[in-house]
């Protein structure tokens, strides 16, 4: 009776191990002779993926031919795409977003409209754009990182320059005297407008308005589906570990150089304050991807189509992340009002590799991953990740309750394997230094755990949540009733709230 | 339903745990975990990207812990075109020397890839094809500047943040590997001699300059910019290789009052226009001439 039973299970579903068992991985032919590091993507109405590369190519790629076509070039140093309606593709380029089009038809961009460059360029090679991201209005958002003390600005610059610091304008340029002088300038500077800022643009690009300030190597940005504005940053001075934010206008995010192109700004040398003072300004984080165990740079966010993954992933969330071999899934909670996330590994242990930069679903639900590396650990080419249409065990959803979590599963779980759900919690050190150590990390008490009658929703009760802190949820012995793990089976939720 | 477990394990829930919540003891630093948070990100096992590679940290440290916790929290700058290492002092000795101890494992016997020297994609079809545009970080010129060739051997640098030409060279493009290798934290290098430069535009009188874009005619940029209230086109273009260069300009709407271009007394360069009279480096023209005109850069 016992093997009859064994025999059906095995048959009706092989309990799942890996991500490589559920989807495909396979590497698409790069554009022959060109640097195929990928800074931005995005799918065309067509289908094809519009793709720019490290050294400003924009190319083409059908994927019913695997062929590559080149639609404008020379652009400097792309991070960001966005194809519009009318195929004409807006690309943020380090000095400005600018409108490709192809006003000939002949498959080719003749037209390099500059959309929008009012913004500071001190020549400091950290000082990356990034975006853009349109909200339901049309507006675009853009981003700009700030600059690294690892070199000091060019002597020419474009835009004004802030004397809000020790170095003076030529102790900011001189190179003969950085080596002394670097320290000075704080380890990520902002001398030039906007740089650390989110600017809000009108539509046509005419407008524009600082909307938030706080921001230092911001790799990502993007809506989501319920229309929040996401950015991801990446772990360094000011940066606990790498955070992920809504971005709320008026808000300020945690690093303060950008401070002095405030309205107003009374003219302080952020590098002078007090901690406790910006601590009370900053909007606290909605998610942390924990330093060196889910993502050391996170980069862009998408939402996921119905087709590309198994419904419980359907429109939500998913990051990529440059240097730990997966990508990162959000995981959405909303407790007052207040939005909070799991973030969640994808592929973790797949043939995936590092280097993650940008995404783009094809039309037939393909995920397509460009990697980069620019100059730091990372890849190269672009990867074309399919489902096979099979399901398996995955957390899809989590919920603060006023005792620990509600967590919800793709499958019925088994109830014997409950017990060895682990929770640890801890917080961070928001401080000018780079990183943080993890502070308070404490084992947490599982007094009791009780599965739903369908066996989708695991009640965890841990005797409250601890605000402020990052619980780490261990899924790693949970089993299906089909014996599956879970895959994707950590989750790191931060409770900004905690349920009353 | 979800009792089909019970076949193989008994009923176990919910289940109760006595333990209460403790602190997690320190235990002894882990140097792989250490390593993965703090240095991954510039160091790889067998090849230089940010910074060297474990293998070659093991040639220099191999046996030598005190110098590498040492360098570690007191890194300073070494190598001409790496970015100076920030201080680890954070990770504080004990997970230093765990980490060290990671970085002499995992590198046994490891040996370092050879250094491709040059640049991989030199052969690149976009950037061996002329005439060429590449924005880029160049030398004596603003950051949002503009590099172009308009044949194998004449280049200019026109600087999109001041909308205005800066100079030109003959010999050859640029080498941008520097910048593309760098991340940006070096500027291109300019293949050839330069020949002619302009400290300000020759239309600096008209006012303020806002830079529109560029669109391209048979592979050469036609820039657009306006300048006090009109909205400027110039088009710069080979005119016999090394030899010369054209730069074509067109107004709207056409000014009211006579146009005069303003270009550097320079010795090295002839200047010529199918329009207008030129009293030195001064070129006048009539309403009706400034809506379109030529002027020819004869190099010396």
């Amino acid at each position: 009776m016992k093997a009859t039973v064994f025999f059906t299970f095995a048959l009706m579903a092989l309990p799942a191990f890996a991500w490589k068992e559920n989807f495909s991985f396979e590497t698409i032919p790069n554009p022959p002779g060109i640097d195929p590091q990928v800074g931005a993507m995005d799918t065309m109405k067509d289908g094809r993926i519009a793709v720019a590369f490290h050294r400003g190519e924009v190319m083409i790629y059908d994927p019913s031919s695997s062929s590559w076509s080149l639609f404008a070039s020379g652009l400097h140093e792309p991070l960001g795409m966005l194809v519009e309606d009318d195929g004409s593709i807006l690309v943020m380029q380090r000095p400005e977003l600018t409108r490709l089009k192809d006003t000939d038809s002949d498959g080719s961009a003749d037209e390099y409209e500059t959309v929008f460059d009012d913004f500071g360029m001190s020549g400091n090679y950290h000082e990356f754009s990034y975006g853009p991201a349109k909200d339901s209005q049309g507006n675009l958002y853009i981003v700009l990182g700030v600059a690294s003390n690892g070199a000091p600005m060019a002597e020419e610059i474009r835009g004004d320059f802030s004397e809000i610091g020790e170095l003076d304008r030529k102790g900011m340029y001189d190179k003969g005297s950085w080596g002394k002088n670097k320290d000075k300038a704080g380890r990520m500077y902002s001398r030039v407008p906007y740089r650390g800022w989110v600017l809000k643009l009108s539509p046509d690009g005419s407008k524009v308005e600082p909307f938030a300030s706080g921001f230092r190597s911001p790799n990502g940005i993007g809506f989501d589906a319920k229309g929040r504005l996401l950015i991801t940053d990446n772990e360094g001075d000011w940066r606990p570990t790498s955070p992920l934010y809504e971005v709320k206008e008026g808000g300020f995010y945690g690093h303060p150089a950008s401070l002095v192109w405030k309205k107003d700004w009374d003219g302080k040398d952020p590098l002078k304050m007090d901690v406790k003072e910006f601590d009370a300004m900053q909007q606290p984080a909605a998610g942390y991807f924990p330093q060196g165990e889910l993502a050391n740079s996170p980069t862009w966010p998408v939402v996921i189509p119905k087709g590309s993954f198994p419904e419980g992933f359907t429109s939500q969330t998913l990051i990529g992340e440059m240097n730990q071999p997966n990508l990162v899934r959000v995981l959405d909670d909303e407790v007052g009002g207040v939005f909070q996330t799991a973030l969640v590994p994808v592929f973790d242990g797949s043939p995936l590799g590092i280097g993650s930069n940008r995404m783009a679903f094809g039309t037939d639900g393909s995920l397509y991953v460009g990697k980069t590396a620019l100059s730091w650990p990372g890849d190269k080419g672009i990867m074309k990740i399919k489902w096979n249409g099979k399901p398996f065990l995955s957390l899809d959803g989590i919920k603060a309750v006023k005792s620990g979590f509600e967590l919800r599963f793709s499958e019925p779980l088994d109830s014997a394997t409950l017990a060895t759900l682990a929770i640890e919690s801890h917080k961070y050190k928001y401080h000018a230094d780079y990183g943080s150590p993890k502070v308070d990390e404490k084992k947490m008490d599982v007094k009791s755990t009780k599965l739903s009658t369908d066996g989708l929703t695991l009640s965890v009760d841990i005797g409250g949540l601890k605000q402020g802190y990052l619980h780490h949820i261990n899924m790693s012995g949970l089993r299906s009733k089909s014996g599956s793990k879970v895959l994707g089976s950590q989750a790191w939720y931060q409770a900004v709230k905690t349920p009353q | 339903m979800e009792e089909s477990s019970s076949y193989f394990y008994p009923i176990m829930k919910p289940i109760f745990f006595l333990a209460a919540t403790v602190a997690i003891a320190p235990a002894a630093p882990d140097g792989k975990q250490l390593f993965t948070t703090n240095c991954s990100a510039c160091h790889l096992l067998d090849e230089m990207v940010v910074g060297p590679s474990l293998a070659e940290i093991r040639s220099i440290y191999d046996g030598k812990p005190d110098n590498f916790v040492e360098w570690t929290i007191a890194p300073e700058k070494k190598r001409d075109g790496v970015i100076e290492m920030p201080s680890m002092v954070h990770v504080g000795e004990e997970g230093l020397r765990a980490i060290y101890a990671h970085v002499m494992n995992v590198s046994k016997g490891v040996k370092a890839k050879k250094q491709v020297e040059g640049d991989p994609y030199a052969a690149s079809p976009t950037h061996n094809s002329y005439p060429q545009v590449q924005r880029m970080f160049m030398p004596n010129a603003g950051p949002a500047a503009i590099a172009i060739s308009l044949d194998k051997s004449t280049s200019v640098c026109w600087d999109a943040g001041e909308s205005r030409f800066r100079y030109a060279w003959t010999g050859g493009f640029i080498d941008a590997y520097p910048y593309w290798k760098g991340n940006g934290n070096e500027v291109a290098k300019v293949s050839g001699k330069t020949r002619y430069r302009e400290d300000s535009s020759p239309l600096e009188m008209l006012g303020e300059r806002k830079f529109l874009g560029y669109k391209i005619e048979a592979g050469l940029p036609v820039f657009r910019y306006t300048a006090g209230g009109l909205e400027i086109t110039e088009k710069v273009s080979p005119a016999g290789e090394g030899e010369s260069f054209t730069r074509t300009f067109t107004v709207t709407p056409a000014p009211t009052d006579k146009l005069t271009l303003d270009f550097p007394s320079a010795e090295e360069v002839t200047y010529t226009s199918d329009k207008g009279t030129w009293s030195k480096h001064l070129l006048m023209l009539n309403p009706s001439e400034a809506t379109e005109f030529t002027v020819t850069f004869s190099l010396k």
